[in-house]
C-alpha cells in the first residue's frame, strides 16, 4: 500500500459512483432497445408468414383461374378449327357431287361453329378490351393477361420478401443488443471490483471499466445507426 | 454485552425493509412484461391459425367455383351444338338432338347448375360471374370466412406496445433497487443522497408502470 494510498483511502470513490451510474443508464436503455428490436422482430415474422399464406392463397386462386380461362381459349381455337375443317370438307364433298356427305358436314360445321361462337363469349381474352385481339388475324394479349393474373401474387412475395428481410435485421440487432448488454455486465463487475479494491488499483479497474463501456457505447451507436 | 457495532441503524433496517418492497415490485413488473410478450404471442399463434384456416377455405372454395364454372361453360357449349341439331332437316340429326336432351343433358345441366343454368350469374359481358359464385361459397360456411387474423394481429400490437412502455418502467424499478442497495453500503453521508435517488427512481418507475396499464387497459376496452 502506498503513501497515497493511506492518507486518501476514499481516492477514486466518486469516480467509480458516478461510472457506475452512468452504466446503469446505459444497460437499462439498452435493455429498453433490446425489448423493442425483439417486439418489431416478432411483428416482422409475424408479417411474413402472414403473408406467405395469402401468396400461397393467390397462387392456388391464379392458377385454377388462369386454368379456367386457357382451357376455355383452347376450346375455342379447337371448335373453331373443326368448324373450318368441316366447312372445307363439306365444300370438297359438294364439288365431287356427295349431296349427302355435303350437308351432313355442313350441319357438323355449323354446330362447331355454334359451340365456338359460345366459347367466344365466355372468353375472358376474347372479350375482355385488355386482352381481346384487335382482329381475327392475332392473337388475344396472352401477355398481359398472364402478367395482370400473377400481379397481385408477386406484390404479396415482395411485401412477404420485405417482411423477412426486416425480421432478420431486427433479430440481428436484438441479439447484438444482447452481447451489448453482457459487455456492460462486464463493466459492472470490472467497477464493483475497483469499489472494494485499493485506492491506486481502484482507478485502473476504473480505466478498464472505461474503456469497456466505451465499447459499449460504440457498438450501440453503430446498432442505432446502420 | 452487546458490540456497538452490532446494533442496527434504524435507517438500515428501513433501506432493508424498502429494498424488499422494491424488490417485489420489480419481480411483479417483470412478469408483467414477459406476460404482455407472451399474450400478444399468442394472440400472434393464433392469428396465424386464423389465415391458415380462412385461406385454406378459400383456396377450396375457388377451386370449386372454377370447376363448377368449368361445368358451365361445357354445358352451354354442348348446349347451342345441340340447339343446332334441333333445328336441322334432317330427321336422323333431330333424332339424334332429341336423344341427346333426354339422356345427356340433364346430367349436364345438374353438373352445371347454378352458374350455367341460372341467367344472373351471367356478366354484361358475357362471362360467367365466378367471384359471385365464389362471394356464395364463401357465405356458405361463415365460421371460416368470416375469421379475422388481422383483428388478432392488431390485439397483438397492443400489448406489445404496452410491453415497450411497460419495460421503461420495470427498468426504472429494478435501477431503483440497484441504488437502494448502494445506499445500504454507503456511509452515512452518501448514503442519504443516494437513498433519496433510489425512492425517486422508484416512484418514478411505479407512477410509470401503473399509468401504462390503467392506460391500455382503458384503450383495449377494460381488458388486462
Amino acid at each position: 500500500m502506498n503513501k497515497s494510498d493511506i492518507s486518501n483511502p476514499g481516492r477514486g470513490k466518486t469516480l467509480v459512483l458516478v461510472l457506475t451510474l452512468l452504466n446503469t443508464v446505459l444497460v437499462a436503455a439498452i435493455s429498453a432497445l433490446q425489448v423493442d428490436a425483439t417486439i418489431r422482430a416478432n411483428q416482422a415474422n409475424r408479417d411474413s408468414q402472414y403473408y406467405t399464406f395469402q401468396a400461397t392463397g393467390s397462387l392456388i386462386s391464379t392458377g385454377a383461374r388462369s386454368d379456367y380461362d386457357l382451357n376455355t381459349f383452347s376450346m375455342l381455337l379447337a371448335n373453331t378449327q373443326e368448324a373450318l375443317v368441316a366447312g372445307y370438307t363439306a365444300l370438297q364433298r359438294q364439288n365431287a357431287n356427295d349431296q349427302s356427305g355435303f350437308e351432313t358436314l355442313t350441319l357438323e360445321a355449323q354446330i362447331f361453329q355454334a359451340r365456338a361462337n359460345r366459347v367466344r363469349s365466355l372468353s375472358v381474352l376474347m372479350t375482355d378490351p385488355a386482352y381481346a385481339p384487335a382482329s381475327d388475324q392475332v392473337p388475344p394479349n396472352i401477355t398481359d393477361y398472364m402478367s395482370d393474373l400473377n400481379s397481385y401474387s408477386l406484390e404479396l412475395v415482395q411485401k412477404q420478401n420485405d417482411a423477412s428481410d426486416a425480421y432478420h435485421r431486427w433479430n440481428n440487432k436484438s441479439d447484438s443488443y444482447v452481447a451489448v448488454l453482457t459487455v456492460l455486465s462486464v463493466a459492472f463487475f470490472l467497477l464493483g471490483v475497483a469499489q472494494m479494491a485499493q485506492p491506486s488499483l481502484r482507478v485502473l479497474f476504473s480505466l478498464f471499466a472505461i474503456g469497456v463501456i466505451s465499447i459499449g457505447i460504440l457498438w450501440t451507436l453503430i446498432l442505432l445507426i446502420f | 454485552m452487546e458490540k456497538p457495532e452490532d446494533k442496527s441503524n434504524p435507517l438500515e433496517v428501513w433501506i432493508a425493509i424498502l429494498i424488499a418492497l422494491v424488490s417485489f415490485t420489480t419481480a411483479l413488473a417483470a412478469w408483467r412484461t414477459t406476460s404482455l410478450g407472451s399474450k400478444a404471442g399468442d394472440l400472434i399463434f393464433q392469428g396465424l391459425l386464423n389465415a391458415v384456416k380462412r385461406e385454406a377455405a378459400a383456396n377450396e372454395d375457388w377451386r370449386q367455383a372454377y370447376q363448377e364454372a368449368g361445368y358451365a361453360r361445357d354445358y352451354l357449349i354442348s348446349l347451342d351444338g345441340l340447339i343446332v341439331l334441333e333445328n336441322s332437316t334432317d330427321p336422323a340429326s333431330q333424332e339424334h338432338a332429341a336423344q341427346l336432351r333426354t339422356y345427356l343433358l340433364p346430367g349436364m345441366e345438374l353438373l352445371a347448375s347454378p352458374l350455367g343454368t341460372d341467367p344472373s350469374y351471367l356478366t354484361p359481358e358475357g362471362w360467367l360471374n365466378v367471384q359471385k359464385r365464389f362471394d356464395e361459397l364463401e357465405a356458405q360456411s361463415p365460421d371460416l370466412s368470416n375469421l379475422d387474423p388481422l383483428a388478432s394481429f392488431s390485439l397483438a400490437d397492443t400489448y406489445y406496445a404496452e410491453q415497450r412502455w411497460l419495460v421503461v418502467g420495470t427498468i426504472l424499478i429494478a435501477v431503483s433497487l440497484f441504488w437502494l442497495g448502494l445506499s445500504q453500503l454507503s456511509h452515512l453521508r452518501l448514503r442519504i443522497l443516494i437513498l433519496v435517488l433510489g425512492v425517486i427512481v422508484y416512484g418514478i418507475g411505479l407512477v410509470w408502470s401503473l399509468g401504462v396499464e390503467f392506460v391500455f387497459f382503458i384503450l383495449r376496452g377494460g381488458v388486462l
